[in-house]
C-alpha cells in the first residue's frame, strides 16, 4: 500500500472511531442534566439511578473521545506534515479555543462527576449543563477547522506562500456555520436515537421498564427534534456546496454533463468509465431547485473540470444517498414518536414501537458516519480546497501502513472494550443487588 | 507578544510534568509495589487523581496546539524525525487513559480488574520513557533535517535519530523523576499506616533519580553529545542544579514532620528547576540537529497569529486557571474537613 492511501485510511480509521465517541461524549451530558434535573424536581428515585448511570457513561466516553483526539491532535502532523506546516498557524485560532473549551469541560466534569452531595445541589447541576455546553463548543470549532479545509480563507495565496495571515477571518470561513449546524444537529441525532435504542431494548425485553421508559423518552426527544430540523440545515449546506464546492456537489449527485433543470437522482449505481448511472429513480429539475432554488437553473457537471481534480465520483454518490436516505427514516420516526406521544400512548405498550427504535439505534451513527464521508471524500484530491492537494501533505517518513494496522487493532479493542463495558453497566442497572462496588 | 505565548508553552510544560507526571509516577509505583500495596496505592490514587485527573492531561494537547501554530517548522521537523517514539507515546496514553477509566468505572469488579490494573501500570512506565526518549533525542543532535529523504535509509533517518543510549537514558530518567513526584505526593495522602510505604518508595525514587540524572549527564558527557558538554559548563545550569540537589534537605524534613503541603512544594520545585536548568544553557535553541541547533524563535508564525493566539492563550488562561484552581481546592478542602 501507497504511504498516501495508508495515511488517508489512517486518518479516516481514527476520525471514524472519535467521531463516535466524541458525539456522545458531547450530546450525553444533556440528557444527564435532564434527569439530573427530574430527579431535583420531583425526587423520583429511578431519575437518580438514571442520572448516575448516564454520568458514568459520560466519564466513560468523555475519556475515549479525550484520548482518541489527543492521538488525532498529534496524527495531524505525524500524517500530514505539509499541511499542518502551513495550515497550522492559519487554524490555530479554533485549536486553540477548542483546547480551551475542552478544558473547561474537564474541569467542569471533575466537579459534577465527584461533586455529589460535596457541593451545592445548585451549583452541582450547572457544572453538568457546563460540561455540554463546552462539549458543543468545542465540537463547533473542530468542524470550523474542518470547515477551512473545505473554504480556505483568512490569507492571500501568492507563489505557493501563504502570507497576510487573518486567523480571526480564517476560524469564520465561509463553511463554518453551515458545516457546524448541520454536525451538532447530527449529533443529537445521532446519539438520541442510539442511547434510545439501546433502552428500548431493554423496555422490550421487560427489564426494569419503568426505568428504561423514562430514559427512552429523554433521548429521544433530543434526537427526534434535531432529526426534525436537520432537513433546514441540509438544505443550507446543499447551496453552500452548489456555490463553493461545485465539484462536491456533482460528484454528491454523481452529475457528470453540465445541464439546466438538472434531475436529482435516487440510488443508482454508479460507472465511473461510462459515466452512467443505472437502476436509479430521476426526479426531473429538482437538483437544479435544491441547489440553487431555481428549477431551470445550471449545475455544474464533473466533466467541466478537470479529471484530476474528481473525487472517488462513487464513494461519494452512495455515501450521499446512505445519509439522506438514513436521515429522512429517522425524521419520520421522530414524527412518529411525537404522534405517540400526544395521540396514540397505547402503542407504547406495544413490542413493534419498541422494536422500531431498536432498528433504528445505529442508523443515525451510520447516516453520520456517511455524511463525513461526503464531505471528506468530495473534498479530494485537494486537502485545502484549490491550494494544497492531499498528496503534497502527506509525511516523507516510509510505512506508514504499519502505523495503520496498528491503530486498527488498538482502536478495535477500544471498541469491543467500550461496548462490553457498556453492556456491563446495563446490567448492573437491571439487577442493582448484584453489583459488588 | 511572542513571549506570552512562549510563556504558556512553557507553563503548559511545566505543568503538564508536574501534573500528568505525579500521575504516570502513581502507575509505576503501583507497579513496583507489592500485592496489598497495590490495592492501597490504587486506592489513594484514584482518591488524589480522580477529579483532576482528565485536567492533568489536557496540558499536552495545549502544548501541541501552541506548537504548530506558534511554531511550525519547530513542529514539522519533530512530527517527521521523531514519528515513531512519538506514536509508542500516543499509544501509551491512549492504553493508559482507557485503564483508569475502566478500572473505576467497570459496573462490576471482577477478573478482569486484573487486565485493567496491567495496562495502566505498564502503560505508565512506558509512556513516560517514551516521553523522555523524544526529549532526549531533541536535544541529542541525531537528528538529521533532510530536504532530500530519499539519500538516506530509514534507519538512519527515521530510527537512529531516537534509538540511542542517551536518550533512553533521559526516557529512564523521566521516569524515575515522575516516580519521585509521585511519592511524594502520596505520602501526604495516604492514612497514618501506609505513610511508611510511600517514604521508602520516595526514598528508593529519589536515590533512582540522582543515579539516573548522574549517568545521563556523563554517558553524554563521555560521547560528547554538545547539549551536555554545553550543560556541564554552564555556570547558570550547574548552579541551579545544585541548588535542586541541596532542597532534598528541607524535602526530607519537611516530609518527616509531615508537613504534606511544604513537601511537595519542595519536590515541585526541584522538578522545575531542573527543567529550567535543562533549558536555560541553550535558550532559545531546544531542538538539536546534525547541522547544530535550531533557535525557536526564528522561523516563528507571523505576527498576526502570534498576536491573536496570545491573546485567546490570556482570555482561556483567564477562565481555566482560576475553575483549576477551584476544583483542587475544592476537593482538597473536603479532604481536610473529612478528616476532622
Amino acid at each position: 500500500m501507497e504511504n498516501l492511501d495508508a495515511a488517508r485510511l489512517q486518518m479516516a480509521f481514527t476520525l471514524i472511531f472519535h467521531i463516535v465517541f466524541a458525539c456522545v461524549g458531547m450530546v450525553m451530558p444533556f440528557f444527564m442534566v435532564v434527569a439530573h434535573k427530574k430527579w431535583l424536581n420531583t425526587r423520583n428515585q429511578i431519575y437518580l439511578t438514571l442520572t448516575k448511570s448516564w454520568q458514568k457513561g459520560v466519564a466513560i466516553f468523555f475519556v475515549t473521545g479525550a484520548v482518541s483526539g489527543t492521538a488525532l491532535s498529534f496524527e495531524l502532523g505525524l500524517l500530514w506534515p505539509e499541511f499542518m506546516k502551513h495550515a497550522g498557524p492559519i487554524i490555530g485560532m479554533p485549536f486553540s479555543l477548542e483546547g480551551a473549551a475542552f478544558f473547561v469541560e474537564a474541569i467542569a466534569l471533575g466537579f459534577y462527576l465527584y461533586g455529589w452531595n460535596k457541593i451545592p445541589e445548585k451549583f452541582h447541576w450547572w457544572t453538568g449543563v457546563i460540561v455540554g455546553i463546552s462539549g458543543v463548543a468545542s465540537g463547533i470549532l473542530v468542524v470550523s477547522a474542518n470547515g477551512w479545509m473545505n473554504a480556505p480563507s483568512g490569507f492571500d495565496y501568492i507563489n505557493g506562500e501563504f502570507l497576510n495571515i487573518d486567523p480571526i477571518k480564517a476560524l469564520f470561513n465561509p463553511a463554518w456555520f453551515t458545516q457546524a449546524l448541520h454536525m451538532t444537529l447530527a449529533a443529537f441525532t445521532a446519539t438520541g436515537f442510539a442511547v434510545a435504542g439501546i433502552h428500548a431494548y431493554q423496555v422490550f425485553k421487560k427489564r426494569n421498564v419503568a426505568l428504561h421508559k423514562k430514559a427512552f423518552k429523554i433521548a429521544i426527544t433530543f434526537g427526534a427534534i434535531a432529526a426534525i430540523l436537520q432537513p433546514i440545515s441540509g438544505d443550507l449546506s446543499a447551496k453552500d456546496i452548489a456555490e463553493r464546492q461545485p465539484v462536491k456537489l456533482a460528484a454528491m449527485e454523481a452529475h457528470f454533463e453540465t445541464s439546466k433543470g438538472a434531475p436529482l437522482y435516487i440510488g443508482g449505481i454508479v460507472n465511473q468509465e461510462t459515466q452512467e448511472v443505472t437502476h436509479k429513480i430521476a426526479i426531473p429539475k429538482a437538483l437544479s431547485f435544491l441547489a440553487f432554488g431555481d428549477f431551470d437553473a445550471e449545475v455544474k457537471g464533473l466533466n467541466d473540470f478537470p479529471e484530476d481534480e474528481h473525487p472517488n465520483v462513487a464513494i461519494v454518490h452512495y455515501a450521499f444517498q446512505v445519509m439522506i436516505g438514513l436521515g429522512t427514516l429517522l425524521l419520520l420516526a421522530g414524527v412518529l414518536f411525537f404522534i405517540t406521544l400526544s395521540r396514540k400512548r397505547t402503542w407504547l405498550n406495544s413490542p413493534k414501537f419498541w422494536l422500531l427504535f431498536i432498528v433504528l439505534a445505529p442508523m443515525g451513527f451510520i447516516a453520520l458516519e456517511a455524511g463525513w464521508i461526503v464531505t471528506e471524500v468530495g473534498r479530494q484530491p485537494w486537502i485545502i480546497h484549490n491550494i494544497m492537494k492531499t498528496k503534497d501533505a502527506v509525511t516523507p517518513v516510509p510505512g506508514i501502513v504499519y502505523s495503520f494496522y496498528m491503530y486498527v487493532a488498538l482502536y478495535s479493542m477500544l471498541t469491543i472494550a467500550v461496548t462490553w463495558l457498556m453492556a456491563r453497566q446495563i446490567k448492573a442497572l437491571n439487577n442493582p443487588t448484584s453489583v459488588a462496588v | 507578544m511572542i513571549y506570552v505565548v512562549l510563556f504558556f508553552l512553557a507553563f503548559s510544560l511545566v505543568l503538564y510534568v508536574l501534573l500528568a507526571g505525579a500521575d504516570f509516577g502513581a502507575g509505576i509505583i503501583e507497579l513496583f509495589s507489592s500485592k496489598k500495596n497495590q490495592a492501597i496505592t490504587k486506592k489513594t490514587v484514584y482518591r488524589v487523581m480522580g477529579p483532576v485527573w482528565e485536567a492533568n492531561h489536557i496540558w499536552i494537547i495545549i502544548m501541541i496546539v501552541i506548537l504548530w501554530v506558534a511554531f511550525p517548522v519547530y513542529y514539522n521537523i519533530i512530527v517527521i524525525y521523531l514519528h515513531i517514539p512519538l506514536t509508542l507515546m500516543l499509544l501509551g496514553i491512549t492504553l493508559r487513559g482507557v485503564a483508569f477509566v475502566f478500572r473505576h468505572y467497570d459496573a462490576y469488579k471482577d477478573k478482569s480488574q486484573i487486565l485493567y490494573d496491567w495496562m495502566f501500570k505498564i502503560s505508565s512506565l512506558v509512556t513516560p520513557i517514551f516521553l523522555g526518549i523524544t526529549f532526549g533525542a531533541m536535544i541529542s543532535g541525531k537528528i538529521i533535517h533532510t530536504t532530500t529523504p530519499i539519500d538516506y535509509s530509514f534507519k538512519i533517518l527515521y530510527i537512529d535519530s531516537w534509538l540511542h543510549i542517551f536518550s533512553i537514558l533521559t526516557g529512564f530518567f523521566f521516569a524515575a523523576l515522575c516516580a519521585f513526584l509521585s511519592a511524594v505526593l502520596l505520602i501526604g495522602e495516604a492514612s497514618y499506616g501506609d505513610k511508611k510505604i510511600y517514604v521508602k518508595k520516595a526514598t528508593i525514587a529519589t536515590i533512582v533519580v540522582v543515579l539516573f540524572g548522574f549517568i545521563t549527564i556523563l554517558y553524554g558527557y563521555i560521547s560528547e553529545i554538545q547539549f551536555v558538554i554545553d550543560f556541564v559548563s554552564n555556570l547558570y545550569a550547574m548552579t541551579i542544579i545544585l541548588i535542586s540537589a541541596i532542597l532534598l534537605i528541607p524535602l526530607w524534613s519537611s516530609i518527616r514532620k509531615g508537613r504534606r503541603v511544604l513537601s511537595r512544594l519542595f519536590a515541585g520545585s526541584q522538578v522545575l528547576l531542573i527543567l529550567i536548568a535543562a533549558l536555560i544553557p541553550h535558550y532559545p535553541m531546544i531542538l538539536f540537529t546534525t547541522d547544530g541547533g535550531i533557535s525557536i524563535l526564528e522561523n516563528i508564525a507571523p505576527d498576526s497569529v502570534i498576536k491573536v493566539l496570545g491573546i485567546s492563550l490570556l482570555i482561556g488562561g483567564c477562565v481555566i486557571l482560576p475553575g483549576l484552581f477551584h476544583l483542587l481546592k475544592s476537593f482538597k478542602m473536603i479532604k481536610i474537613l473529612e478528616r476532622h
